[in-house]
């Protein structure tokens, strides 16, 4: 079996961030400027993103002409960590911070990334993922949305679905067909960044099972892209799509969204603490041991410039499957507690409703575990 | 900052003296003997002569030298590599068991006598020996998994490979997925020992921490590679067994040196409830600590 997770030590430097990114949370929640709730796919406020731009934590990795600061990605790790650990309102540029830069970066023109980059990195504008469609969900390479080459861009044709914060969002970046899908189906696709305020396209709401309208449907009829906003390569969108991969699965996210409802319980311990309540923070503690030492570890690969999708994968479907489960484990607690608090309840009520969502965004568990027996060799 | 980001493990070729070479032979002993040795009078004699080595050698002052430490990294391919072949360990059992084909209610030498090794009154030598273990452990899973996903390769029903079937491969995946947890912890633990030695005071936390995702990952790498091998897993002739009662044995052993699975789990949770956070308990157990040199 070739799975292999090297040990890193985070640098001093970056555990010298933490105390940093802990000061400023602690003063943001002092302040009354939000509440702890919701999480990186939800908890939106675009003001909390430009604070965090002024402070030179958005694109922090990226190059300084782009707007960045060069820090390291383990460095980012740690800000992330912090923010989704307090659950803080990350949600408006989380994208745009976690792959549409990176993508840019790596595939972008240089007049791109000038021009989208530093924006990013202010919090200034932000991105959705343009992938599924109603007849795309986990089968992407089966996409239909169609980009014809004209006089000086592309025409699109088709539908997106699924589009988070279309609405408030600034871009999206559109994966579609321009070419011959071949054997493999991979080829013929490519990505454009398209402004999601141009007349020429409808987003149309969706409201989720919570009551909150996060989703969007994107209708592009005959919508015109200048060829200034291919991203990349025509045809090498499916290369592409796959680079953003690793970065989507393997981080911080994928492991503490349940993080709120274990925090609540433990605080509602009481002077005696329930001898159940002490093993279900134990075994919490410890999983959370090891995901957190993979996570790093792929994030320190990455920063080597290695690719570790299957890895990454990995993390997710154990990460997720593990969220899943810690809220059945402090719901059954709730009688253990010396007073149900109400962020205890508020967290329960929130994390029990959205939790399907967790085992289904950046890639459903069947096709993560499709991945993992591809790398141990079974198929 | 590329340069100074290298894993833990694979650092420089180290300098080593005697004391060093010495704890390495002594770990590696100390294992071999432990898992090979049937459950006998010449057994328990073995034992308490690596324990009476240990004791006249200082197995404890060899622990806090900062070459012995070191020596670990040598230490872990050694146990790694003995519990993967797990070859003697075959022959252990068929001496306890004088080659019958006992079940385990007639003849509890299989499997309960196998693990009354209890912890030494050293806490650091009880230290070092969850830490290796832990090694074991993992080795052991990855060789039942190596086993599992050739066989399902190889084996044919229904006219094709048991790998091409979906829910084959899920159940696999998700034991190379517990056993992947299991080793990044457990190299996590070996990497605090290597580190800062068997006094940290963070590594019984890791190793608490080890004992149960480890516990937890063996039940899902025993149920699913019995589930997968069919009857032929269940057997004295096919290797799959003997990894299966190293996992039973080692696993009671290791919660034993940790005074038990519930006992880890509380002591980790009351770190959580006296720093009044689970995700700061999580933090500060990783946060490396100062090398003891």
């Amino acid at each position: 079996m070739n799975l292999h997770f090297p040990i890193f030590e985070l640098p001093a430097g970056a555990e010298a961030l933490r105390g940093e990114v802990r000061e400023f949370i602690a003063a943001e929640r002092r302040a009354g400027l939000w509440q702890r709730g919701g999480d990186f796919a939800t908890h939106y406020d675009p003001a909390f993103s430009r604070r965090l731009g002024a402070r030179g934590w958005l694109g922090m990795t990226w190059p300084r002409p782009y707007g960045g600061q060069e820090r390291s990605t383990l460095e980012r790790l740690v800000l992330t960590e912090e923010l989704i650990a307090a659950n803080a309102p990350i949600a408006a540029h989380w994208i745009a911070d976690r792959q549409s830069g990176p993508l840019l970066l790596r595939y972008g023109s240089e007049a791109q990334r000038r021009e989208f980059l530093p924006r990013i990195a202010r919090g200034e504008i932000f991105f959705s993922i343009g992938m599924s469609e109603p007849d795309s969900g986990s089968d992407l390479a089966s996409v239909r949305t169609r980009a014809v080459k004209v006089d000086g861009g592309w025409r699109i044709d088709g539908r997106k679905l699924w589009t988070s914060f279309a609405h408030l969002n600034h871009y999206a970046i559109v994966l579609a067909r321009t070419g011959h899908a071949g054997e493999s189906r991979h080829e013929g696709l490519s990505q454009f960044i398209v402004d999601l305020k141009a007349g020429d396209l409808e987003v149309r709401p969706i409201v989720n099972m919570a009551g909150q309208r996060e989703f969007n449907e994107v209708v592009f009829s005959d919508s015109f892209v200048p060829d200034e906003r291919l991203v990349g390569e025509p045809g090498n969108g499916w290369r592409q799509v796959t680079s953003e991969l690793a970065y989507e699965r393997s981080g911080p996210e994928r492991y503490l969204s349940f993080i709120r409802l274990a925090e609540a319980a433990l605080q509602c311990a009481g002077a005696r603490p329930s001898p159940r309540l002490r093993e279900a923070l134990g075994r919490t503690v410890a999983k959370l041991i090891a995901l957190r030492s993979m996570s790093i570890a792929v994030a320190a690969l990455l920063h080597k410039g290695a690719m570790p999708n299957l890895e990454a994968s990995l993390i997710k479907d154990l990460g997720t499957a593990f969220e899943r489960e810690q809220v059945g484990v402090y719901r059954a607690l709730r009688t253990e507690l010396a007073v149900p608090s109400a962020e205890y309840l508020s967290a329960l009520a929130e994390t029990t409703i959205y939790a399907p969502s967790w085992t289904l965004r950046g890639g459903t568990r069947e096709i993560l575990r499709g991945i993992v027996a591809r790398g141990l060799g079974m198929r | 900052m590329t340069g100074t980001l290298q894993p833990v493990l694979s650092a420089d070729p180290m300098v080593r003296d005697a004391a060093g070479r010495a704890f390495t032979d002594l770990a590696a002993d100390w294992f071999r003997h432990e898992a090979t040795s049937p459950d006998d009078g010449a057994r328990t004699q073995k034992r308490r002569s690596v324990l009476d080595a240990v004791a006249e050698l200082g197995f404890a002052d060899a622990l806090a030298s900062p070459d012995a430490r070191e020596a670990w990294v040598d230490a872990a391919t050694i146990i790694r590599a003995q519990a993967r072949s797990a070859a003697p360990i075959d022959m252990a059992v068929l001496l306890a068991t004088g080659d019958r084909p006992a079940s385990i209610a007639g003849d509890p030498s299989v499997y309960e006598c196998a693990i009354d090794a209890g912890a030494p009154a050293d806490a650091q030598a009880a230290i070092a020996l969850a830490l290796g273990r832990c090694l074991q452990i993992c080795a052991a899973m990855e060789a039942a998994l190596d086993l599992s996903l050739q066989y399902v390769r190889d084996r044919k029903q229904f006219g094709r490979p048991l790998a091409s079937f979906q829910a084959i491969q899920h159940s696999l995946a998700i034991a190379a997925e517990e056993l992947a947890a299991s080793t990044a912890l457990s190299d996590l633990a070996l990497a605090c020992m290597v580190r800062e030695g068997c006094a940290s005071v963070r590594l019984p936390g890791l190793l608490d921490a080890a004992a149960l995702v480890l516990g937890h990952a063996i039940d899902v790498v025993y149920d699913a590679s019995h589930q997968v091998h069919g009857a032929i897993g269940f057997t004295r002739e096919y290797p799959l067994h003997r990894h299966s009662l190293n996992l039973l044995r080692w696993r009671d052993h290791l919660h034993r040196l940790r005074s038990g699975e519930l006992r880890s789990a509380e002591r980790l949770g009351d770190a959580a409830l006296q720093a009044q956070g689970v995700w700061s308990t999580v933090t500060a157990l990783m946060k490396p600590g100062d090398r003891h040199d």
